[in-house]
């Protein structure tokens, strides 16, 4: 579903983000990226994203070729992706329901299919009686289950999260992660950077540790915990 | 590899209960709904929005539409006088005479049958003589001065022939004009029209005016809605870069600012028929005051149905576009 072949991101300033990384994961793949801030996981889901594209190296997400995607394909690729933002990403002139009713809006889903869809998304992260409300409103908890809310409404084949679970405390974080495991469930490729090391330890999933943006281990689960 | 091999403690039960096979296809086109009545949805919740914007800000958006508007009404005003000159040289046109003032001592015998040679060429539509005593009555009863005419000698007046031509383009009467004088009965032939002709050069430069004054117009309001619409843009970079994050094309980006920009052409257009009633309104019993010096029965037209839709389609197309081209350019440059 990811795929990372050699890998590099050099930035205009000359800063390495990424150095020949390589790896690939696959559906119903659960999979951290962990490592120090400037370790280079922002930038990695960024080029999975097609925010960057590679200096050097292949990445195949979903299909699709990064490192030679146009412009209007790049459209068409994120809505195939679910993202959850560290900053969140909300729009704070519409409602939680409007902000994650925002990615089916894009697809043109009908409205009645879409509301039966927003409000299954926001049950999912126990949001569903704040739908009326305005981001500004709520807790930076609060926003963060609206992003993941968002991320899972359009039912996306890769959901890239960018600490998710920075804002919340273990038992929301608990319940997110829940969230993201029925998505694995289902055959979901999920990334999650995270340098939540209990988070990670509990949840014994495949880890792929970055230091100054090269890949120093890739962690399989533990075969029995 | 296997993340499934999670002891089963920790792995909660997955309650999505469809297997991937049948899961709805999460794939953006898939679902796409065509439907006519979706999309007008879809647009009139669109449309709402981009309105509320503008009302939110009341003052801004008013002095926008208020340029625009003004913009539009100085080539809307001249393109409606000029329609007004054009209609009154058409009810002109069909009375354009020409008065053969004949010499003195031809019997009225004399005149007649000239009178009726004349109608037999074919550039003459109709001639009627006026004798010169039907003339000093008619002259008396326009000016109630019968009695004190009463007293005079004798007749001052010359008979006349009043001719109809049949052609009444300027080349052709003047044509007419030198074939007439050198008749050895007439003493002097007169145009009734000439002051036709003027009004037709003129009402020919205000609409050459008109043209060219819409055309700069037209680039002006492009300027107009195209920075209007530019800076909203810039205020609202946050929301498009969000909308560009979760997959949102440009045009997905770009649908509310072309209601803006529609909305602003179409309040402009509809204060520009506003403000042209009001100019017309205003002048308009001086001008039938002028009119009626030249005898003419009339009332300006400058409410014309017709005319006020084009004005607003003319304003809402403006708008639309102008927001169409810039929003998709400036929209462009805006990445994540």
């Amino acid at each position: 579903m990811i795929k990372f072949d050699n890998v590099s991101k050099r930035y205009a300033d000359g800063q390495e983000a990424l150095v020949d990384v390589s790896f690939e994961v696959s559906r119903g793949e659960l999979a951290f990226i962990t490592g120090h801030s400037g370790a280079g996981k922002s930038t990695l889901l960024k080029l999975i994203l097609a925010m960057e594209s590679p200096s050097s190296g292949q990445l195949i997400a979903n299909g699709v070729n990064l490192s030679r995607i146009s412009s209007k394909q790049i459209a068409l690729h994120r809505r195939q992706i679910g993202t959850v933002f560290q900053d969140h990403q909300l729009l704070h002139d519409r409602s939680v329901y409007d902000n994650v009713a925002l990615p089916l809006e894009i697809c043109g889903y009908h409205p009645a299919d879409a509301g039966r869809r927003v409000r299954a998304a926001l049950d999912k992260v126990g949001l569903l009686k704040k739908e009326k409300s305005f981001p500004a409103a709520l807790s930076g908890g609060e926003q963060q289950r609206v992003g993941i809310a968002r991320a899972v409404v359009n039912r996306p084949r890769i959901i890239l999260a960018d600490e998710p679970t920075g804002n919340l405390d273990p038992a929301l974080s608990r319940e997110v992660m829940k969230v993201f495991e029925q998505f694995q469930g289902v055959g979901v490729c999920l990334l999650v950077a995270s340098h939540d090391a209990s988070l990670i330890e509990r949840l014994n999933c495949r880890t792929l540790v970055l230091d100054s943006g090269r890949l120093i281990a890739d962690q399989k689960p533990r075969p029995d915990s | 590899m296997s993340a499934n091999k999670r002891s089963p403690a920790a792995a909660p039960k997955p309650q999505v209960k469809s297997r991937p096979k049948s899961r709805p296809k999460p794939n953006t086109r898939a679902s796409r709904n065509e439907s006519f009545s979706d999309l007008l949805q879809v647009h009139q919740r669109l449309a709402r929005n981009s309105g509320r914007r503008l009302v939110e800000t009341p003052v801004s958006s008013f002095v926008t539409i208020f340029v625009i508007a003004v913009s539009l009404l100085l080539p809307a005003l001249l393109f409606s006088l000029n329609s007004n000159l054009t209609s009154v040289l058409a009810g002109f046109e069909d009375s354009a005479q020409v008065t053969l003032y004949l010499r003195t001592g031809i019997s009225d015998a004399d005149a007649e049958e000239v009178s009726n040679g004349l109608l037999t060429l074919e550039s003459i539509n109709g001639a009627t003589y006026i004798s010169p005593a039907q003339a000093l009555d008619e002259f008396g009863t326009a000016t109630g001065l019968e009695n004190l005419l009463q007293e005079m000698a004798s007749n001052p007046l010359p008979g006349a022939i009043v001719v109809a031509p049949a052609n009444v383009s300027p080349a052709a009467v003047d044509d007419l004009v030198q074939q007439l004088q050198e008749l050895p009965e007439v003493d002097l032939v007169q145009v009734d029209s000439r002051w036709l002709q003027r009004l037709a050069a003129i009402s020919e430069l205000v609409g050459a005016i008109g043209r060219v004054l819409s055309l700069i117009v037209i680039l002006g309001l492009f300027f107009i809605v195209g920075n209007t619409i530019k800076l909203a843009i810039e205020n609202r970079k946050a929301e498009i870069r969000v909308i560009k994050l979760v997959g949102g094309s440009d045009m997905f980006a770009a649908r509310p600012f072309l209601y803006t920009g529609f909305f602003y052409g179409l309040g402009g257009g509809i204060l520009a028929i506003a403000l042209q009633g009001i100019v017309l309104i205003t002048f308009n019993s001086s001008l039938e005051a002028l009119m009626h010096l030249y005898e003419g029965d009339f009332q300006l037209r400058g409410f014309a149905l017709a005319n006020g839709l084009v004005v607003v389609f003319v304003g809402a197309t403006i708008g639309w576009t102008a927001a169409l081209l810039t929003s998709l350019h400036h929209i462009r440059g805006i990445s994540p």
